[in-house]
């Protein structure tokens, strides 16, 4: 004891080393995890310490935590992880966290008595990892080794994600595929010249957002539009498709500028999805007339399937706001450029003209009603967050922790899964929509095997948001709003009252199905943000919905000056004082952008999202250069993190499968 | 006659323990760590309660001075106090105490100064009888211990049992 408060710096540095001889220990992996524990009450060191020995980890001891981080700094990469106490006298645990963090980049563990949701919910938002309650137990320090491998995880995700790119789209194209599968289940038109065509517009999208986020400092971005890849198209047609290569493609369709790397990432994903309609195409003649018929319905059918939102837009049925999330919800791409691809601006263009004035109202909505509706949540949803595990496969970023709770009531209207909300908005009071949506549930319930939320779900028309979104994604579902012209007016945009009313429901829905039964605390989590109770359950999917969220709030920003909003309603949320509104518009944009990242969350690390919420805060002080870096990489990091959680969500949830089960 | 002695010493312990937990003084947290000990550290325990309790009696004479002071109450050190104080006192299983220092807490919290001596005077009762009876606890161990190492790494009393 004597020694302990003698030596305030290291008590076991020789426990270490003599760990360290057994070099064999290494190999059993959790053993022999190097922790740094930082209290300052020798008591609770001194328990931590045996405890962490007992789980044949290497505790080295300090009691002061300006001596904890002079040893960090001193010995960088000689820790694998740091537990600390929130209380202590030379520095607040929480400023220690934020040094480590900054600094180390390690997973940080705070420790306190102090158990009530403010200390907890303050531990997190200061990227801890983990915030345990004393007394603590060994079960809880058994572990903690969880917090090294997910950091390290991600930070490889990172270096791949900036090595690799055209690896990144892929990944990315395999979150699209299954969106795309399941919005060709739910829309079921089956007629494969309209499929065709969508395909070819989905083709045409993806193309158009490919380098969007990552490499627009790069490179030129191609944009594929409709004519550039109809061109492609003829081309491919002319060669053939098996004998179709770039460099031929290239040549027949002469276009300056367009480069064989270009033509080549295009083919492939032209390639696939003529792979992926061939087995889809095959199952829906088989689907029932009254599935079929919605395409029709449609008066104001565009000549491509996608101007349908175009021309709902136009109509005014739908809000330009909301085209504008359904549309990067369609794609699922951030645009991370200020230069907005040409989709975009037509969409905008015909949107603004028509609606103008609701845009405004709409980025209420969106923005503003669930950060008013939430604040009392948040803690609640934030120390939710902090007792709730993980699961070790693609549900090990599950939608449920942190970001997506965070996010998905406050951020998130914003973020995750606002599109949704808005079409189960609008799709509140219509009847087929409504079996369409039963049917939909009926689908997915089978699909992931979770009852309880299908007896809630279709008579209160929350919009779970995998399938809303994908029914109004859908060119069907959409001819259908058409068709229901009447009740569809009230959704016009112009009326913010009425816009946010069903809101409420749908958050209390979510919560009321979070009651049903539900004992999975991914599921309840969820259940709390309302917005998205169905998506936790199918983990690709859901990772795709964060995607697309991402992608949407990224688009946005450049296009609506409502859009800024957001940052401002997350910093009240956060209780910081100060005008965003000076900044540049390139800070707006990063504030999105982390913002999005904040929501989507799936795959991040607790702490990097948390991370971003601090940054928000840091925004308005000098740190803001520091964190610029981060949020520039971020956004990468949680795509390729999906991108390879959804990949191989793929094979599970391939058209087939679920056409299958629909057409059951 | 050595092993009787033993025996009825871990008997004694028992029962002191028993008490304790009956009366709510200690909770399953003094026993995670009873089973702290091993080889490694042989006294873990009495090490652990002794570092604790020469922590929290710094802790309540600062408590004591803080709550006395009559010109300026300064809150928030009080709870910084306590919430070590808190930590410690559940780390080792010191249920009462940590269940008078949450009283504590909350009667600071409530700026109810009255509360606050109250409590802490129940805090300083309740810090004392703990002390003493871990202090009997840990003494007759310490007897158990004499007793069991007079009996077995005596090779005198091994040759006598093994001839």
């Amino acid at each position: 004891m004597a020694t302990l408060q003698k030596l305030p710096y290291v008590s076991s540095c020789s426990t270490a080393s003599s760990y360290g001889v057994h070099s064999d220990k290494i190999d059993m992996f959790p053993a022999g995890l190097r922790v740094l524990v930082v209290d300052d009450d020798f008591a609770c060191l001194r328990i931590v310490e045996q405890m962490l020995r007992r789980c044949s980890y290497l505790a080295t001891t300090c009691s002061h935590a300006t001596a904890a981080l002079n040893l960090l700094r001193e010995k960088k990469g000689c820790f694998d992880l740091v537990l600390s106490d929130v209380h202590m006298p030379d520095m607040d645990g929480f400023k220690l966290l934020e040094l480590v963090g900054l600094e180390m980049d390690l997973p940080v563990i705070m420790m306190s008595a102090d158990g009530r949701t403010s200390a907890v919910m303050r531990g997190i938002r200061h990227g801890a990892c983990d915030y345990l309650i004393k007394p603590i137990r060994e079960e809880e320090l058994k572990n903690i080794w969880q917090h090294v491998v997910r950091k390290k995880w991600n930070e490889t995700k990172e270096q791949e994600n900036s090595s690799s790119l055209d690896e990144n789209d892929r990944h990315r194209r395999g979150t699209d595929d299954v969106e795309y599968a399941s919005s060709v289940n739910e829309g079921s038109e089956g007629i494969l010249k309209a499929q065709k065509k969508r395909r070819d517009i989905k083709e045409e999208d993806d193309g158009e957002f490919d380098n969007d986020d990552s490499s627009a400092s790069k490179k030129p971005r191609v944009v594929w539009s409709v004519e550039l890849h109809q061109q492609f198209v003829s081309a491919v047609n002319q060669l053939g498709i098996d004998k179709a290569v770039p460099k031929r493609i290239l040549e027949l369709m002469n276009v300056p500028g367009l480069t064989r790397e270009n033509v080549a990432s295009h083919l492939q994903k032209f390639r696939l999805y003529l792979k992926r309609l061939s087995g889809v195409s095959q199952q829906q003649v088989g689907l029932p007339n009254s599935f079929c018929g919605h395409v029709e319905q449609n008066p104001k059918l565009g000549p491509l399937e996608r101007f349908d939102f175009q021309a709902l837009a136009a109509s005014g049925q739908i809000p330009p706001l909301t085209l504008a999330a359904l549309h990067a919800e369609l794609l699922g791409r951030p645009t991370g450029s200020v230069v907005l691809p040409e989709i975009h601006q037509q969409l905008l263009l015909q949107g603004s003209r028509q609606g103008q004035e609701s845009v405004h109202c709409d980025a209420g909505v969106t923005y503003g009603q669930p950060v008013r509706k939430c604040p009392s949540d948040i803690s609640k949803q934030f120390s939710q967050i902090s007792s709730e595990d993980v699961n070790s496969n693609f549900q090990t970023w599950p939608p449920n922790s942190l970001g997506s709770i965070g996010s998905s009531s406050n951020l998130t209207g914003v973020a995750a899964q606002n599109g949704n909300l808005l079409m189960g908005v609008m799709h509140n009071q219509q009847q087929m929509q409504r079996q369409m949506l039963q049917q939909q549930q009926h689908n997915q319930s089978i699909v992931q095997e979770s009852t309880p939320s299908i007896n809630v779900q279709p008579s209160c028309l929350v919009v779970p948001s995998r399938p809303a979104s994908f029914q109004v994604v859908n060119g069907p579902s959409i001819s259908q709003s058409c068709s229901f012209g009447g009740t569809e007016a009230i959704f016009n945009g112009t009326d913010y009252g009425l816009v946010t009313t069903p809101r409420p429901n749908n958050s209390l829905y979510g919560v009321g199905q979070m009651l049903g039964g539900d004992h999975r605390t991914t599921k309840i989590l969820n259940g709390y943000s309302g917005a998205g109770p169905a998506s936790p359950s199918i983990p690709s999917c859901s990772a795709n919905d964060d995607n697309n969220a991402l992608g949407r709030v990224q688009n946005s920003s450049p296009e609506f000056n409502t859009s800024r909003q957001v940052p401002i309603l997350l910093r009240n949320i956060n209780d910081i004082q100060g005008s965003y509104s000076e900044k540049s518009s390139q800070l707006d944009r990063g504030t999105l952008r982390k913002l999005g990242f904040v929501g989507k969350e799936t795959c991040i690390p607790r702490r990097f999202a948390v991370d971003e919420v601090e940054s928000f805060i840091s925004c308005n002080g000098n740190t803001y250069r520091g964190n610029g870096k981060k949020v520039k990489q971020e956004p990468n990091v949680d795509f390729i993190e999906m991108a390879n959680t959804s990949n191989p969500m793929m094979h599970h949830f391939s058209p087939n499968d679920l056409m299958s089960v629909f057409s059951e | 006659m050595l092993g009787l002695e033993s025996y009825r010493l871990v008997a004694d312990m028992n029962r002191l323990l028993a008490l304790l937990f009956h009366q709510g003084v200690l909770d399953e947290q003094f026993l995670q760590l009873q089973q702290l000990q091993d080889e490694s550290s042989p006294n873990f325990v009495s090490e652990v309660v002794n570092i604790y309790f020469n922590e929290s009696e710094k802790l309540l004479r600062n408590l004591r001075a803080l709550l006395m002071d009559r010109e300026q109450w300064e809150y928030t050190k009080v709870g910084v106090h306590l919430n070590q104080l808190i930590g410690s006192s559940s780390s080792i299983g010191a249920n009462r105490i940590r269940n008078v220092c949450v009283a504590l807490r909350a009667a600071s919290e409530q700026n109810n100064r009255l509360g606050c001596l109250r409590a802490l005077d129940v805090l300083e009762h309740e810090y004392c009888y703990l002390k003493n009876k871990l202090h009997e606890f840990f003494h007759i161990e310490q007897q158990r211990v004499l007793a069991a190492g007079i009996r077995y790494p005596n090779p005198m009393q091994q040759h006598q049992h093994h001839p």
